[in-house]
């Protein structure tokens, strides 16, 4: 009877145990922060409160958050976050418990709620100011027992500000570059002329640049239209470009590539504003229009491109030829 | 008398198990003595609808979302606005990257999966740098930024090329997977990490223009010492930052 219980005592030990013990893995941290972009438009003297949702769905963490300004890294959409704060925009956290660049502790599948303060100075100038809100997790300060590299996270929410009295914004956009990517490309008379095979893939590319003092959103479309008066539209996806910078412009994809197996044709070897699928034949005309909002200039380009069956046409004539050499041994041997 | 013992026990059992299984029940706070939240998020449901006539994306219970003005400002904010509902979510499965007992001429590789979920405007990035060299914590020493094979194959922050030999001695990283730079070719080829004490540029390591989720990379550090390295424990901390587009 003894013996009866104390292995019931130690059956229940175990169970315990095994219902309170959880997997140890390696250290993680998964973070989400949302809204993931902020864009304002302010005058001078009046300040905004943002709420940002910052989750951790990973390990518990040590977080700190800090607000840096960026610039365009290229036309691709990238940025280049710079290391020290300037602008006249001020920041600053509405949280009661903590403010920029204190640090605070955050549980797994935890949320913090950042109420970020964006204050626009009285006379800070007009223009565009150009923020992220970073928070990123705090690195152990312990000494490792091995060599060891410590991986550091920081998630970003970009903030675009325009700062103007009057709420007009200066609108200057133009077209650098709308031209399709051809397999052959041949000058006649100073003109250059594009061609394809009828079963390739068209890359295209849309390149604009904004030369004014505030960022714009161009809306709009690009449109194919063929000899034979067959006619396909490409919405324009509606992406921000910054002051003084150019960007790649994309347009609703027909289909998604895959390039991992074609890493040699031209649309995976570059980034491109839209690919066309189809069977080619003859003259094709590709033009777009585009617009920045109301009361705003409408700009739009235009190329071309030629399409042949070249594959089936030389298929065609080795098909021909060897049927030729064939014909020609048999009736020699006869 | 024992019967009653013995549900007693069961009753005790039961009820241990059930507060060990139990879990937090998480509350919003919509008001302190110090502050009061307008505009708390209780997302219920979402996602795109469409009919021939229309179509709507839409968040049951977000508040937060669209675009609003007042006098003297306008925010656009939320998912609406960027039509998405996948919010930008960044994580790395292993911020501790051992790389054991180093033992020269003997490449030592360790590997962490970076992945990047998003559904607004698409673009992302991801970027690293380090806090300076692999070094010992002293900083007496340290482990030099990997030159790959040297020569034609002589890689930078940039460019990467083959890392086969073992006598390229360093510290370097290759990516594979999702959105990754084209110049890794295959898992020969590395990088060195820009040093941010040499005040250079941190280097894109994933990025896209797709709308995607679960986009998943895999970072493969390798160190490789030289039989004059001194011995010690070397440290680094390699910082990545995520961030959308705008």
């Amino acid at each position: 009877m003894k013996i009866f219980r104390f292995l019931f005592v130690i059956f229940i030990f175990y169970f315990l145990f095994f219902i309170s013990s959880k997997n140890i893995n390696a250290q993680q941290v998964s973070l989400s922060l949302s809204p993931p972009l902020i864009e304002t438009v302010i005058k001078p003297g009046k300040s905004i409160l943002v709420a940002y949702t910052l989750v951790n769905y990973a390990d518990p963490v040590i977080l700190s958050t800090k607000v840096l300004p960026f610039q365009p890294k290229n036309n691709f959409g990238q940025i280049k976050i710079k290391e020290e704060f300037d602008g006249p925009i001020r920041f600053s956290l509405d949280n009661a418990d903590f403010n920029l660049g204190q640090e605070f502790f955050l549980k797994t599948n935890d949320r913090q709620q950042l109420l970020l303060r964006i204050r626009v100075p009285e006379g800070a100038p007009e223009g565009d100011y150009y923020y992220t809100l970073l928070a990123e997790t705090q690195p152990p300060t312990a000494q490792a027992e091995k060599t060891t590299s410590f991986a550091k996270a920081t998630i970003g929410s970009n903030i675009l500000i325009t700062v103007t009295e009057s709420g007009k914004v200066d609108i200057k956009p133009k077209i650098v570059l709308f031209e399709v990517l051809p397999r052959y490309r041949f000058s006649f008379f100073g003109k250059k002329i594009n061609f394809f095979d009828s079963t390739d893939l068209i890359p295209l590319v849309l390149v604009v640049e904004n030369k004014g003092k505030n960022l714009i959103k161009p809306e709009g479309q690009i449109i194919l239209k063929g000899n034979f008066g067959e006619k396909a539209k490409f919405d324009i996806v509606s992406q921000n470009i910054l002051s003084q910078s150019q960007r790649l412009i994309t347009a609703t994809p027909s289909a998604e590539i895959d390039c991992s197996t074609l890493s040699n044709i031209k649309a995976c070897q570059s980034p491109i504003s839209l690919v066309i699928h189809g069977f080619f034949l003859g003259f094709y005309q590709l033009s777009t229009s585009l617009i920045f909002g109301e009361n705003s200039p409408q700009i739009s380009a235009s190329t071309s491109f030629f399409a042949f069956p070249l594959k089936i046409f030389v298929g065609l004539v080795i098909v021909l030829a060897i049927a030729v050499i064939i014909i020609k041994r048999f009736t020699t041997e006869e | 008398m024992t019967k009653i013992k013995s549900f007693l026990i069961l009753l005790f059992i039961i009820m241990t198990c059930s507060l060990l299984t139990f879990k937090s029940v998480l509350a919003i706070n919509m008001e302190s003595p110090l502050f009061k939240i307008q505009y708390g998020e209780i997302g219920i449901a979402g996602g795109n609808k469409a009919s021939d006539n229309y179509s709507l994306s839409d968040t049951v219970g977000q508040t937060a979302a669209g675009q609003f003005n007042s006098t003297g400002y306008i925010v656009k904010a939320g998912f609406q606005y960027l039509h998405s509902i996948i919010p930008f979510r960044f994580s790395i499965s292993n911020t501790n990257i051992n790389f054991g007992t180093l033992i020269a001429n003997t490449p030592q590789t360790a590997t962490t999966v970076l992945t990047v979920s998003f559904g607004a405007a698409g673009q992302y990035q991801v970027t690293a740098i380090e806090e300076g060299k692999l070094r010992t914590l002293n900083e007496a020493n340290n482990i030099p930024d990997t030159q790959c094979d040297g020569g034609a194959n002589t890689c930078s922050e940039s460019l990467a090329k083959p890392w086969t030999s073992s006598s390229g001695y360093g510290f370097g990283y290759n990516m594979s997977g999702n959105d990754v730079p084209t110049d890794f070719v295959d898992s020969t080829y590395f990088r060195p990490f820009p040093d941010r004490t040499e005040n250079e540029s941190p280097a894109v390591v994933m990025s896209s223009t797709n709308v995607g989720k679960n986009r998943q990379a895999t970072m493969t550090f390798k160190v490789n010492i030289s039989p004059i390295q001194p011995a010690g424990k070397y440290q680094t901390i390699i910082n990545f930052v995520a961030t959308p587009s705008f």
